[in-house]
């Protein structure tokens, strides 16, 4: 972080600041429910979480949401409302952690790309500013630095800020975080030698606590010929099919398209219905089932298989990156104690 | 930016029912909009995403030729669990649906120019190698090619798709067809009897700068691939084409994967080649 040039604000003004921006931007913060962290829209008067160790749900939902419409449609068969409306206010996602921010630089990757746009997602992303809040203290499963992020990590954040206690320590990754914070200059002071060296001490001891680590460097090229050792057999036995470390996963991005029906809708002016698209899962078995009843990931394994290798040897194939940023969430969340760090290794260990 | 998600209207102009079994029809669809038909410019092989508003979307093979300007055409087998194929069965002419496309890669027409070629298909597979096939004999195009042979497929003489048109190709010098049906049926049948593998090895076409195109049940493909290798065929020069769920038809859903191949927007066709190097999930 050579000549970064860091800001200072104190934490109470935060929230002041976050105040002034609501007419331009819809905020997102973390807070407290339940005993838990999510995401939430800022209202006034809202307290952050400062604290929080990540949300239990990954914040991907705030750019692509769980469900969203598509399109309306009818009375007849014509397309009534084309989303997604540019324009309108912009997205200030604040707080989220360095490796849900990575998460997002890799969704930009799958819903950019070179020869169809996902107009929806980009059209979202394009007005998003990202703040990410480096990590004090990571989790037990947190297993970042295996996948070359750290708790200071910026890939796809604009703003990095740092917790300093009272303190928060900004500093500006992209130009668009330059530009976000010389025009919220007023609330910001300059920061001094010293919040810099206490912040590189908070991180220097954040990154120590995370013990979680796994070899996994080259795991694109030892999946490469690996389609069917014999580890398939074994690693998926526990798995009951639920599907929730896909849901959790802040770079799982498969979805299905359905078509809803208004029901009501029998006037001439209502839309009939809606297509909306939602998360699908690689873990359930409809997901690839043919019309004709045929289908390529029949059991368990196979479909544990796409998970892994979606994420360790396709992605990194396609998109030259690894599509897990060891978050945790999949290992925390997994009703049977399915650990995919131990299947990593036990892939690795069985070669 | 355009949405790639919207399909575009288009309306049912005719419908045959092409089989005895009558769970395949052809239809026949023109765009509503002559701005959406320009912009639907495709190639043999490539396919496209039948949308029926309230119902659904299936990907579907383009059974028409390019140069078929006025229209798009579609042959679609109703699945009894197919939602949209149900649906679409059951709809008439002057019906208003959608389409969005093209997508996939389509067969590589430039590189089989100069070529022999031997097309073999099975069951209504033949969708996109007709589109192919009409293609090549279009006055325009044929003289690109050199000799054309078609090898088609079905359990019975009442399955065969297309029966018209085969009958008038049957009648052209530049086209060789052989019809085969797994079984007569007990029906008038001049053609051959057996399996596409095995009249396959009975004819034993030459494979000298040639190019063989296989569609049709993957079970039919698996054991057709053998009998050209025999003959010839080098594993680059046999083109089949992939079938899988898909949704988005873009690349983004995340479902019709074989490895790390989109069978959307990699394939659908795939050369054997690339095929013996891509996971056997399919």
């Amino acid at each position: 972080m050579e000549n970064k040039i860091f800001k200072l604000i104190k934490k109470k003004e935060i929230l002041k600041l976050l105040e002034s921006l609501t007419k331009e931007y819809n905020i997102f913060v973390p807070i407290e429910d339940n005993g838990d962290a999510r995401f939430s829209e800022f209202k006034s008067g809202q307290d952050i979480y400062w604290d929080y160790r990540n949300t239990k749900i990954s914040p991907k939902e705030i750019l692509f949401p769980q469900a969203e419409t598509l399109f309306c449609f009818g009375p007849e068969a014509e397309v009534k409302s084309e989303e997604p409306a540019s324009g309108g206010k912009g997205y200030l996602i604040f707080g989220i952690r360095p490796c849900d921010a990575k998460a997002i630089s890799l969704l930009d990757k799958v819903f950019g790309g070179e020869d169809f746009e996902d107009p929806y997602y980009l059209e979202r992303r394009k007005k998003t500013t990202v703040i990410s809040l480096a990590c004090n203290k990571p989790q037990i499963d947190c297993f970042c630095t295996s996948l070359n992020g750290k708790p200071d990590n910026e890939e796809g954040a604009d703003v990095i800020l740092f917790d300093l206690g009272e303190d928060i320590l900004a500093g500006a990754v992209t130009k668009k975080g330059e530009k976000f914070i010389e025009k919220q200059n007023k609330w910001f002071e300059d920061a001094g030698q010293s919040d810099v060296a206490k912040k590189d001490k908070i991180m220097d001891l954040s990154l120590k606590k995370i013990k979680s680590q796994i070899d996994i460097q080259n795991i694109k090229e030892r999946l490469d010929n690996d389609f069917t050792a014999s580890f398939w057999d074994e690693i998926h036995q526990k798995c009951l099919g639920c599907g929730i470390c896909t849901y959790f996963c802040p770079t799982c991005h498969c979805f299905d398209i359905t078509d809803e029906i208004n029901p009501k809708a029998a006037d001439s002016k209502t839309p009939k219905g809606k297509r909306v698209r939602c998360w699908d899962s690689c873990m359930y078995p409809l997901f690839t089932l043919h019309a004709s009843g045929h289908n390529p990931r029949p059991t368990y394994k196979e479909r544990m298989r796409q998970r892994i290798m979606h994420k360790f040897n396709y992605c990194p194939e396609n998109y030259s990156e690894i599509f897990c940023v060891g978050c945790g969430r999949c290992v925390r969340n997994c009703p049977v104690n399915i650990d995919l760090r131990e299947m990593l290794i036990s892939i690795e260990s069985t070669k | 930016m355009s949405n790639p998600y919207v399909p575009m209207p288009v309306t049912i102009e005719k419908i045959v029912i092409e089989n005895k079994v009558r769970d395949i029809k052809t239809f026949d669809l023109r765009f509503n909009d002559k701005k959406d038909a320009d912009r639907f410019k495709f190639n043999c092989g490539q396919f496209a995403e039948i949308s029926i508003l309230g119902v659904g979307e299936s990907p579907i093979g383009i059974a028409s030729s390019p140069m078929d300007e006025d229209f798009v055409q579609f042959t679609v087998k109703k699945y009894p669990t197919g939602t949209v194929t149900s649906v679409l069965h059951n709809l008439c002419t002057g019906d208003v649906i959608g389409v969005r496309g093209p997508y996939g890669n389509g067969f590589p027409m430039k590189e089989f120019e100069g070529k022999n070629l031997l097309i073999i298909g099975g069951g209504f597979a033949l969708t996109t190698l007709r589109s192919l096939t009409k293609y090549i004999l279009h006055k325009k195009n044929r003289q690109c090619f050199k000799d054309i042979t078609l090898l088609y497929g079905a359990r019975g003489p009442g399955e065969l798709i297309y029966r018209s048109e085969l009958d008038e190709w049957d009648k052209r010098d530049d086209i060789n067809i052989i019809l085969t049906v797994d079984d007569r049926c007990g029906l008038d049948w001049k053609g051959c009897v057996g399996m596409v593998p095995n009249v396959l090895k009975e004819q034993a076409p030459g494979s000298k700068d040639c190019i063989a195109l296989v569609c049709g049940p993957f079970i039919m493909v698996k054991y057709t691939i053998p009998p050209l290798l025999d003959l010839g065929f080098i594993p680059e020069k046999i083109f089949t084409s992939l079938e899988m769920r898909m949704k988005c038809g873009i690349g983004k859903c995340g479902r019709c994967n074989i490895g790390s191949k989109y069978v959307c927007k990699d394939g659908p066709v795939f050369t054997y080649k690339e095929l013996q190097g891509m996971p056997n999930e399919y």
